[in-house]
């Protein structure tokens, strides 16, 4: 079976800045896959070239198999995604929007209603069909561009940031939906800077940092590759795991404290 | 959910129907939803006043096309009836010239009234022949693709009325000329979006267009300055002289193709070279586009959320070592900490803004050009008549101070500071902007009056200059409180209107320019009473109401604010 996402030196330029740099990396079908990395290492530019909006420099990628350059329309059918700023048409309503996206994916009319209704019904937000999107709140939105990454079953979802401005309640439907979305099979690709959620979500773990992939495998594995260099006294959280291999040393992560002294 | 065996390639294809319509549906459901919004919001005397500009507004747009298309229809049978038919090529070249400038300038209310673009498109499941055709389907109501084929069907027309038998040829030829026509102007916008694409780029090209326009207008004073023969002679022999230009361009093969019917071989060549110009355009066309397919970024520099976040700590250091020292009672300003804070912001803001140095410079060249003609020997005209110009398109920045701190404008309602001071150091900040423009123009007129200004002119100027800024001052603060617009610095070519701004842009309007016309009829009363001081006795109290109505809004913005926070959070700070 091939691996459901796989990148070869991939590498993206803007002017002099390498926003990604020879990333190679593998996500098993099926995995739940979790993309980490400091704020402006290259985790939603990888998103956005591993889902077409972006170009790469160089490189290639390969979903479920096939190249995504030549087979750009037929992949985006077989994934979701929740990009960065949701990029939800803030003029319709929430069941226009669903039926749209959903037309757009080439479901027929009367599975578009039925999968509308049931995901607005999942969603909490059937009683806002009065309401634009652009009145929506930022979780309501969230929820919204969630339901429309999903709608036509994709085989490969990429989340930028899902649980960002989701309240707990609905963060806890969103992710015992994605879970039982893993036990059916599908792929998924997500970008978090909520470490725990990361930790209790994914099986597996991309680290990227200044743009190269630094660390890639199961948890355990990450684990162990770290422990080697710490007192192996209790296993390390992801938190330590992440702060072992991107901030060890890097001042731009770790500012002296003594310059802030002031603020106590 | 789909299986994981299942081929990765789909089988088949989504019929293009299908997503065809459900992109019609949802236009058709946003431009629905717009006017529910503002029935929804209570807006309703908005959506009333919408609905009747817009039922107004389209016979006028519709004399935009039918005039055109009666023009070149007329010009178009003379050349022909008359035995002129290389009079075609000029005419066609007219038309093109007329079709890619009105799309150049984006004078297009379809644009200005839509929310959508075309490239959020690019996540769906398409293919790019339908990305192809979307494009060239979604702007053809645009009042320049309406006026160009438009005026290629009067020609049509005409050309058939002189002579049925070119008739035939004529069709042919003009729907490929208008479709040459279209993919050109196609080709400019989206090659333009490629070389446009950095600001500076952007700001050298609305320099450019700045001095193409300035041009324009002296082209237009010079041949104005002359008889109206040597006019009439001069477009002669431009026609003439351009023919033979023409006659290796799209307007020439196209004229050709029709009118050299004796030789049917010639007309052939012609008609192929007008046909090859076609898909060498198109292909530049679709080249561009699918670049922007595949995922081209064009912006300038990194995405935000790509560049690293520099060393923060000693940053931070030196910023609140410089806040430290504004407060300190020795720093250079006398200004409250406040107020000097946000003037050095807005000159900060207006430093790297090449945008706003050329709307100060264009209508200072403008005035140049004008004190140099008839109103120099009417120094009495000449100064209010420059100053109120200069000024005139300056005034927008009185009416959305906070709209290029987007987002930020949160930080004037987070901080412990007096809204009040805010905005008094916004309007200062515009004002000063305004004066500066002001006192320049009244210098060239000055300079360039053929004598001296009188005395009783010169405080009618003043006293009418700050009527009309401390009206448009008050309504424009008034108006910024109440219906902010976000604006993008970084992406001025895709600015939209606020939907606020929509409906009440024209009592806007109508303050702005009657604030400034005003002085016609004073002008006139002080003619009809022989009374040049009776402008000064009109202006002085006119100029101390506004002003005294500002100090009373002054006093009320802390309030006014905190009533319309949610609106002002709502609309500069959303995506």
């Amino acid at each position: 079976m091939p691996a459901a996402i796989e990148t070869t030196s991939l590498t993206r330029r803007f002017g002099d800045f390498t926003a990604v740099d020879q990333v190679n990396l593998t996500v098993e079908a099926g995995q739940f896959f979790g993309f980490l990395g400091p704020n402006g290492a290259g985790k939603s530019t990888t998103i956005k070239m591993l889902t077409g909006l972006l170009a790469p420099t160089s490189g290639t990628i390969r979903v479920l198999g096939a190249d995504l350059t030549q087979n750009s329309a037929e992949l985006k059918r077989q994934i979701g995604v929740v990009p960065e700023g949701m990029a939800l048409f803030g003029r319709l309503t929430a069941s226009e929007y669903l039926r749209f996206v959903g037309r757009m994916y080439g479901l027929d009319k009367a599975t578009t209603e039925q999968r509308t209704a049931e995901l607005l019904d999942f969603m909490n937000l059937a009683g806002e069909d009065k309401k634009l999107v652009t009145d929506f709140s930022h979780g309501m939105q969230k929820k919204l561009a969630l339901a429309a990454a999903v709608i036509h079953g994709p085989r490969v979802l990429f989340l930028d940031e899902p649980f960002e401005g989701v309240d707990a309640i609905a963060a806890g439907t969103l992710k015992s939906m994605l879970q039982r979305m893993i036990a059916r099979g599908v792929t998924i690709f997500l970008t978090s800077h909520v470490l725990e959620i990361v930790e209790r979500l994914c099986t597996h773990i991309g680290i990227i940092h200044r743009g190269q992939l630094v660390a890639q495998g199961s948890i355990d594995q990450l684990r162990a590759g770290v422990a080697r260099h710490g007192d192996g006294t209790a296993p390390l959280t992801l938190e330590q795991i992440f702060l072992e291999i991107v901030g060890g040393g890097d001042q731009a992560l770790t500012p002296p404290e003594q310059e802030l002294s002031w603020l106590s | 959910m789909a299986q994981l065996n299942e081929p990765p390639v789909a089988a088949y294809d989504i019929p293009a129907s299908t997503q065809l319509l459900a992109i019609a549906w949802m236009r058709w459901r946003m431009f629905a939803n717009g006017f529910r919004r503002q029935a929804n919001s209570g807006k309703v005397a908005g959506l009333v006043l919408t609905i009747v500009l817009r039922i107004l507004l389209w016979p006028i747009l519709a004399m935009w096309v039918i005039g055109p298309a009666f023009g070149a229809g007329f010009m178009a049978w003379a050349a022909v009836s008359r035995h002129h038919p290389e009079r075609l090529a000029p005419l066609l070249g007219g038309i093109a010239i007329g079709w890619q400038f009105v799309a150049v300038n984006g004078v297009s209310i379809a644009a200005t009234m839509s929310t959508f673009d075309p490239a959020s498109l690019l996540r769906y499941p398409l293919r790019f022949g339908r990305y192809l055709v979307l494009r060239l389907l979604l702007g053809l109501l645009t009042p320049s693709t309406m006026i160009g084929f438009g005026a290629l069907f009067g020609t049509a027309v005409g050309i058939a009325i002189a002579n049925l038998s070119l008739a035939p040829a004529a069709v042919v030829v003009l729907a490929v000329y208008a479709l040459l026509n279209l993919f050109f102007s196609r080709m400019i916008a989206v090659w333009m979006e490629r070389w446009l694409a950095t600001r500076r780029a952007r700001e050298i090209f609305g320099g450019l267009l700045a001095l193409f326009f300035i041009g324009l207008q002296v082209f237009n004073m010079r041949t104005h300055g002359h008889r109206h023969s040597d006019t009439s002679d001069w477009l002669v022999n431009f026609a003439q002289a351009s023919n033979h230009v023409l006659d290796f361009l799209p307007p020439g093969f196209a004229s050709h193709s029709i009118t050299v019917t004796a030789h049917p071989l010639s007309s052939l060549l012609q008609f192929a070279a007008l046909l090859a110009c076609t898909a060498v355009i198109f292909a530049a066309f679709a080249y561009r586009l699918h670049k922007q397919f595949l995922g081209e970024y064009l912006a300038e520099g990194a995405p935000r959320s790509t560049v690293a976040a520099k060393r923060p700590a000693p940053a931070i250091e030196r910023h609140l070592d410089r806040a430290q020292h504004a407060e300190s009672p020795h720093a250079g300003f006398a200004l409250p900490p406040t107020i000097a804070a946000c003037l050095r912001k807005e000159w900060v803001y207006l430093r790297g803004n090449t945008n706003q140095l050329i709307a100060m410079i264009t209508p200072l060249a403008f005035v140049f050009i004008f004190s140099r003609g008839i109103l120099a020997h009417h120094p009495q005209y000449l100064l209010p008549g420059a100053v109120g110009y200069a000024v005139l398109g300056l005034m927008a920045t009185l009416y959305n101070v906070f709209g290029a701190d987007g987002a930020g404008v949160q930080l004037y309602l987070l901080a412990p500071v007096r809204l009040r001071d805010v905005v008094l150091a916004k309007n200062i900040a515009s004002m000063s902007l305004l004066l500066v423009e002001a006192t320049l123009a009244w210098t060239v007129a000055a300079v360039l009056a053929t004598a001296p200004i009188p005395l009783v002119a010169q405080l009618s100027a003043a006293s009418w200059i700050l009527f009309i800024l401390f009206t448009n001052l008050t309504v424009g603060t008034l108006r910024s409180i109440q219906a902010p617009s976000k604006i993008s610095i970084a992406q001025t070519r895709r600015m939209r209107p606020a939907p606020a701004s929509k409906t009440s842009g024209l009592i806007v309007l109508a303050i702005v320019f009657g604030s400034v016309l005003l002085q016609v009829p004073v002008t006139f009363l002080c003619r009809y009473f022989n009374n040049p001081w009776l402008a000064v006795w009109i202006f002085a109290p006119l100029a101390a109401a506004a002003i005294a109505a500002y100090a009373v809004l002054l006093q009320q913005a802390e309030q006014l604010i905190l009533t319309y926070r949610d609106r002002i959070a709502q609309e500069l700070c959303g995506d």
